[in-house]
């Protein structure tokens, strides 16, 4: 071997241990900062005035009015950490949480303004809404975000009245409703009333008095409205309903 | 070595992403909201998977092909250093790809992207300068 050679590989040899030490050094790092993300939803739990009268907002409501514990989702149907909630965690709620009567489980739209489909999004569940289908319209529509989001169209028209024959609505009635925007001042309704929160970003909820940023996993869900069911049951959006009531009146 | 820091400060970077892309991460602290615009485009999909996560593997490709090439037996191989060069030159090519899909299709841009674009540029850089050492290097032993 050269003598040249002998003193690259020694060179080599000499820098393997700063070399282990900055690559420990940048794991270190990295993974602290992907932790702090990954606990940022629960470390910003906030908790939250149980007695805000609301505004006009009105929320969809699966499960029964006085469930212990009222669960308030904001969320935009184009957002992808809402969609991954709605098909990955929701399924559960319903069925362990929703159906077995612990949580009454509200949603309310709060459209981002990047979001160029989100409103005609809402607005296509409102109106399956007025056939008694929003939770399956809702379903659907985080199910299939890439066939009419605003990246897929600038027309989703087309695509969510193909949702809309695809859950066997009236598709005259839907249509005539979803084109006369009939549902609008709704969607503002509780877009106003996530600003109104201080909702910062989507998907949000309201637990009990807690209010978290970001998707949850079920056992995340779960802990909360465990936690929930300890404190403060029947605290959440009564006073919202009834001055929702006291509007309508 | 310095090829082995960038890469793996890109792994992070592309798992961060892909982090936000499954959901597990709620929002990108990104200032502006082009960085969703740009993670929920149907262009954030390669193939049937996240294009973060092609990010991950391209970038865990090069920290391990790196990190073997700094030090034993592969340390001498010019193997290693056409090897590097190949792979980042792929990532650039993409890297190319999605930086034009931003600026003509999305019209948004997510500045992680932008951060990825450059230590996918440097990489290349660094992996072509190293190769064209390495062969020098040996050229000038063989006429010692």
């Amino acid at each position: 071997m050269g003598k040249a050679a002998r003193q690259a590989k020694g060179k080599k040899q000499s820098n393997a241990k700063p070399f282990i030490g900055i690559i420990i050094v940048v794991t270190v790092i990295g993974a602290a900062a992907l932790g702090y993300a990954l606990t940022r939803s629960s470390a910003t739990a906030t908790t939250v005035d149980a007695n805000i009268p609301a505004g006009p907002a009105e929320g969809y409501l699966i499960g029964k009015a006085d469930a212990p514990v009222q669960v308030s989702e904001f969320a935009d149907y184009e957002c992808p950490a809402c969609g991954v909630f709605a098909t990955l965690t929701e399924p559960d709620v319903r069925t362990r949480l929703v159906e077995t009567g612990t949580v009454a489980y509200r949603f309310y739209d709060f459209p981002l303004p990047m979001h160029k489909n989100t409103w005609a999004a809402s607005n296509a569940a409102a109106c399956a809404s007025d056939q008694g289908k929003f939770w399956e319209m809702h379903d659907l529509l985080f199910a299939t975000q890439d066939r009419w989001n605003g990246e897929a169209t600038s027309n989703p028209r087309k695509p969510l009245t193909e949702l809309a024959r695809q859950l066997g609505l009236d598709l005259k009635t839907w249509e005539s409703c979803f084109d006369s925007k009939k549902h609008y001042g709704r969607i503002k309704g509780n877009q106003a009333e996530a600003e109104r929160r201080m909702v910062q970003q989507t998907p949000t909820f309201i637990i009990g008095n807690k209010m978290l940023a970001g998707s949850l996993s079920f056992d995340q869900f779960k802990a909360w409205v465990d936690s929930a069911l300890k404190s403060a049951p029947k605290a959440d959006t009564k006073p919202a309903e009834a001055a929702r009531k006291g509007a309508e009146k | 070595m310095t090829i082995a820091v960038v890469a793996l400060a890109g792994v992070f970077l592309a798992t961060y992403l892909l982090l936000y892309k499954l959901g597990y991460i709620p929002g990108l602290a990104c200032g502006t909201g082009d960085c969703e615009v740009v993670q929920s485009s149907r262009w954030a999909m390669f193939l049937g998977f996240p294009v973060a996560l092609w990010g991950v593997l391209f970038y865990a490709a090069m920290f391990l092909v790196a990190s073997a090439g700094s030090f034993g037996a592969l340390a001498e191989s010019l193997a290693v250093g056409r090897l590097l060069t190949v792979i980042s030159g792929g990532g650039v090519s993409f890297s190319g790809w999605l930086t034009y899909l931003e600026l003509a299709e999305i019209h948004a841009i997510c500045r992680y992207c932008v951060v990825s674009a450059v230590l996918v540029l440097g990489l290349f850089a660094l992996s072509l300068r190293d190769y064209r050492l390495h062969a020098a290097e040996q050229g000038a032993m063989g006429t010692e």
